[in-house]
């Protein structure tokens, strides 16, 4: 059982990068199929198997804090688990004819369904709140990707981010309390939870965590005053809507309630909140609905009203004698699930979904005109469909409670939203598959049969279960203890005569009646009112917070270095200073006689930064840097550090042709321009003053700070143990592959990061800003391509030199475990070997030679340096340890190897990567040559292009 | 202490800032990268006096010169590269946006569109 249902939950998951990669064509629809449908068949398989009793899983994860993945397999968790599964494979089946040929981008539609998918059953069947938390908040993101689909588009943009932020804002009052229930519980598993005794604790701190709890619920299910966000959430593709904002994601905010009832019942707020809450939406809902012609629009507002209904229901009744909240979820999800399936064919066939515009489909389209007309009969509770059974489960439960004031409240709520209920199905169906043709629908082709499928299915099961209400007395079976009452409740199509009979006669009546109302008054009154659409007033706030934010940012200067940082660099040596100060005076540190080759260095290097400082261009200055920065090498060997030395070296050249790639194109007024922009003298002398400061502070810090101490030093450790513990005489290398990996590991992801980073930075432009970018002056160069430096010896020369540097490349990382050398400083040689060869040769001659994409390199480095420590842990090791091979062949003599040589070669793959793919872009970039469009779309979203107009024509991706 | 270290750690702190404060961007970009190298010589400077020590490497014997020192100023000076490249992509795209190098030049060029 356990398998079955880890299989359930997480093969989505494993779909997510399968149909991701795989799913371009169109046929990827029929393999993201079988995932929702083997999830599906592993869920019943353990319903079955359990029957209905409740099991837990766990799983230890790290079990010296006491965290585990728990599993909470009970009646509620399958029966939600059921519906999430089930509509799914509904809706993946719906998706395949829906997204047939009419939109790109299908695998990642399928995979972040699949996303979708696999967070909401973990979320359903979590067993510890932090888990459920967690897989909570990753249907938002999940949601926040679905609902952004259609990324080109501002509204779907709008949509998909006021979505997140509502439903994420409000997830973080859901993390508050449950920290404060985990908190004064001890530990967040469901069971110990449940079984803890609130009895004692404050009502204010009852409420408080009643408060936080339901307004994550309230957030998720679209709740007063949060049901903007639903409406708003129409943008995402129909699947989508049918999936999520029906069926699924907006029925967490039950769950959590469902959840919570047995727990914070004692709360004087929660039930209620809850009604008071609950009911107002339900009518709000409707309302709008009645008003709203935008046939998605009808849906979701319906559906903010059916959740109003749903989670006052659970507000009304005490724990422990809950039932019939299973009937009223699961008709809702069919009709709505169905509705939504419905508005996505028609809007498909017609290109309309104004409900005045269309009408007389059900010629057109017979089969969906039955689906539908079904589905609105289930929405308007009609009798011999399942809403009808719904209808008078809630309609029972409120009259019987209508002896108190919330029961009333409840009731006259009930009454309102059915009855508009009543009048906009009828007028959702009349309207578009009655009457007749209009142009809209005159000439359409009929939808495509698979597309029918979902939707009749979901008809069909409400009609079954309308005619055969017995069927669900099944369903008592799944009854939790603690929430639901013990008696099962029995499901027939009559009652006999009661006063439930009779106000449904009433609802229908009036419902109709209203429905001829509104068509004698041809409908004119209708149209969502503005005051109403705060999900414009949500627009507004937050781009009004952004330019809140700007205008603070300009006033307090934080925009400019010159205004803050003197600031920042005052205040650090003052307060280190004050705060020695007051400590007492230090006793002088010893000191040792200068040594002259130190000192010597030491001069020249001041020498150099002052002429850095005081020299007039900007290509003498950075001469003298550069001779600053390789004397600064020669300054790491002094100290006996050869790693250093080579690295640096490397480094600085690197750097050197970089900057002077970049000055190049600068146009020399700005050089002028510059110098005629100095600061005032006051302003000379703050910057002074704070400089003298600042190396007051790192003399201070070097002359006290090193020397020995007292405390014993880790270095010497590393120092006596890097040939017995790692296998290698090179200490410097052993301690970042070996002894400190896991560090090295994050280092070179954070040069991928700068590099992917820096490229975003080149690569966008917006070609939409109304004129394209005006062409730099031009640099050095005439011709774009032409290689930088034109000398014959050079350009005869370069290709040897280039297998010479890259010989000697290979030879510092094979060496680099015993002897100065390794993945970085060997990464860098090869580096520079390339850009010699583009200075020689030109960076067309250099793209023609190497046509792969270094960036790709990089990846693959990090791929290969993150699986090297992964492997040692399936070879019975932990986590990065190496494992060194000793052995003797016949030719090499002894071969001493080890798998930190497979570690650093990443390394040395990433260090290249990155190195080339930044030098030869801004080359490229600043020679005005064509990038090929490929690479460039890869880092520019749509509608973006180059800074430089590539004579491609660029052309926008 | 090792006084010529001391002296050209702090003035190099000293240099850099004062090129860091000004309102040029390549001058600030010449500052980070004295700053970066005036780091990585104070982390050096904590391994304390180099002489009569050998370089971290096991066939030159003991006593070894900290070799934990030098393994975080490697990385340092490889990161300190990534971050360069991107300040210089950055400072590019700051010209070609401003055409300017200067903050008070962008700040003029923005105010009036």
């Amino acid at each position: 059982m356990d398998s079955l249902l880890l299989t359930a939950i997480f093969l989505p998951f494993v779909g997510i990068p399968l149909l991701a990669v795989l799913g371009r064509g169109e046929r990827s629809g029929w393999w993201a199929f079988l995932f929702p449908l083997v999830s599906t068949a592993c869920l019943v398989a353990v319903a079955i198997g359990t029957g209905g009793e409740p099991a837990t899983l766990r799983y230890p994860w790290v079990p010296s804090l006491g965290v585990e993945l728990t599993f909470l397999v009970d009646g509620l968790s399958l029966f939600f688990g059921l519906i999430v599964a089930g509509i799914g494979s509904l809706v993946f089946l719906y998706a395949r004819a829906y997204l047939d040929g009419h939109y790109g981008g299908h695998g990642r539609f399928y995979a972040s369904l699949l996303f979708f998918m696999g967070a909401m059953l973990g979320c359903v069947f979590a067993g510890n709140w932090l888990l459920l938390f967690v897989f909570w908040e990753l249907t938002g993101v999940a949601s926040f990707l679905l609902i952004g689909f259609f990324h080109e588009l501002p509204v779907s943009r709008s949509g998909a981010r006021m979505s997140l932020l509502v439903t994420s804002g409000t997830g973080l009052a859901l993390l508050a309390g449950l920290l404060l229930v985990g908190q004064a519980v001890g530990s967040f598993d469901f069971a110990t939870v449940a079984g803890a005794d609130f009895a004692g604790a404050s009502p204010f701190w009852l409420n408080t965590v009643a408060l936080l709890v339901l307004l994550g619920a309230f957030g998720k299910s679209a709740q007063f005053p949060f049901q903007f966000w639903l409406p708003n959430a129409m943008t995402a593709p129909t699947p989508v809507s049918a999936y999520l904002h029906s069926a699924t994601m907006v029925k967490l905010g039950l769950l959590l309630v469902a959840r919570m009832a047995p727990v914070l019942q004692e709360a004087t707020l929660w039930g209620p909140l809850l009604v008071l809450v609950g009911f107002a939406t339900m009518v709000l809902g409707a309302v709008v609905a009645f008003l709203a012609n935008d046939l998605k629009m009808i849906l979701a507002y319906s559906t903010v009203s059916a959740l109003g209904g749903l989670i006052g229901f659970y507000g009304l009744m005490e724990r422990g004698e809950v039932s019939g909240d299973f009937v009223q979820i699961l008709s809702h999800v069919f009709y709505k699930g169905c509705l939504f399936m419905v508005v996505g064919i028609v809007d498909q066939a017609c290109h309309e979904r104004d409900i005045r515009k269309l009408g007389g489909l059900r010629r057109r389209m017979p089969w969906v005109a039955a689906a539908c007309a079904v589905a609105a009969a289930s929405m308007a509770g009609m009798p011999g469909t399942l809403g009808f059974i719904s209808k008078e489960t809630l309609l029972e439960t409120a009259t019987a409670l209508a002896g108190n004031g919330w029961g009333r409240y409840a009731l006259g709520c009930t009454l309102v939203s059915a009855v508009l209920g009543v009048a906009f199905s009828l007028r959702f169906f009349l309207k578009v598959f009655c009457g007749p043709l209009t142009p809209a629908t005159e000439t359409i082709r009929p939808p495509s049969r698979v597309i029918r499928v979902s939707p009749l299915l979901l008809a069909a099961g409400t009609l079954v279960f309308g005619v055969f209400p017995g069927r669900l007395d099944a369903l008592s079976a799944w009854r939790v203890a603690g929430l639901h009452a013990p008696e099962a409740r029995h499901y027939a199509l009559w009652h006999g005569w009661s006063a439930a009979v009779a106000i449904s006669a009433a609802i229908w009546i009036a419902g109709f009646l209203l429905y001829r109302l509104g068509e004698r008054l041809e409908w004119r009154f209708t149209g969502v009112p503005a005051a109403l659409q705060w999900g414009r007033l949500f627009d507004r706030a937050m781009e009004g917070l952004i330019a809140l934010c700007a205008r603070i940012t300009r006033a307090t200067g934080a925009e400019t270095p010159s205004h803050y940082l003197p600031i920042i660099l005052a205040v650090i040596p003052l307060a280190v200073g004050t705060a020695v100060a007051t400590q007492g005076t230090l006793p002088l540190p010893e000191w040792e006689r200068p040594d002259l080759l130190r000192s010597v260095i030491a001069l020249v290097i001041i020498a150099s930064v002052c002429g850095a400082i005081f020299l007039k261009t900007w290509k003498s200055q950075l001469v003298s840097l550069s001779i600053s920065g390789f004397l600064v090498s020669f300054y790491y060997l002094l100290y006996r550090a050869p790693d250093l030395a080579l690295t640096q070296l490397f480094v600085e050249t690197a750097v050197l042709v970089l900057v002077i790639f970049l000055l190049s194109r600068f146009a020399r007024a700005a050089q002028r321009g510059e110098a005629d922009d100095r600061p005032s003298p006051s302003r000379r002398g703050v910057n002074l003053a704070v400089s003298v400061l600042v190396g007051a502070l790192a003399f201070a810090s070097v002359a006290w700070v090193s020397g020995g101490s007292a405390l014993p030093k880790l270095g010497p450790f590393y120092a006596a143990n890097t040939v017995p513990l790692a296998g290698g005489t090179n200490a410097v290398n052993t301690i970042l592959v070996d002894f400190r990996g896991f560090d090295t590991l994050g280092e070179i992801s954070v040069l991928v990061i700068a590099m992917l980073s820096a490229l975003g930075l080149l690569m966008r432009v917006r070609a939409d800003a109304g004129r394209p970018p005006e062409p730099l002056p031009s640099g050095s160069r005439e011709e774009p391509g032409q290689p930088p430096i034109t000398s014959p010896i050079l350009s005869q020369s370069s290709l040897a030199l280039f297998g010479l540097i890259n010989l000697l490349a290979l030879y510092l990382l094979l060496r680099g475990h015993n002897a100065p050398g390794g993945g970085f400083i060997a990464g860098l040689c090869t580096a520079i070997s390339l850009i010699l060869l583009h200075l020689a040769l030109g960076i067309g001659a250099v793209r023609a030679m190497f046509r792969f994409d270094p960036s790709r390199l990089a990846v693959a480095g990090l791929l290969l340096s993150l699986l090297m420590p992964t492997l040692s842990m399936f070879g019975g090791g932990w986590f990065f340890e190496h494992f060194a091979f000793h052995g003797h062949l016949p030719l090499l003599g002894e071969i001493h190897f080890g798998t930190a040589f497979f570690f650093d070669l990443g390394v040395y793959f990433v260090v290249v990567g990155i190195a080339c793919k930044l030098i030869f872009t801004l080359a490229s970039s600043t020679a005005r040559f064509p990038l090929p469009r490929e690479e460039v779309c890869r880092y520019a979203a749509e509608g973006e292009t180059t800074i430089e107009p590539s004579s491609e024509g660029g052309a926008s991706c | 202490m090792l006084i010529e270290t001391a002296i050209l750690v702090g003035f190099l702190f000293g240099a850099g800032t004062w090129l860091v404060l000004q309102g040029s961007f390549v001058r600030i970009l010449f500052g980070f990268l004295v700053l970066s190298n005036a780091a990585n010589l104070l982390v050096l400077s904590v391994s304390g006096d180099p002489s009569g020590k050998s370089a971290p490497l096991a066939f030159l014997g003991a006593p070894y010169v900290d070799p934990l020192p030098q393994a975080l100023i490697l990385t340092a000076i490889v990161i300190g590269f990534g971050t360069t490249a991107y300040l210089v992509f950055l400072l590019y795209r700051f010209f070609v946006d401003f055409r300017t190098t200067t903050f008070d030049g962008a700040r003029e060029k923005e105010e009036k569109p």
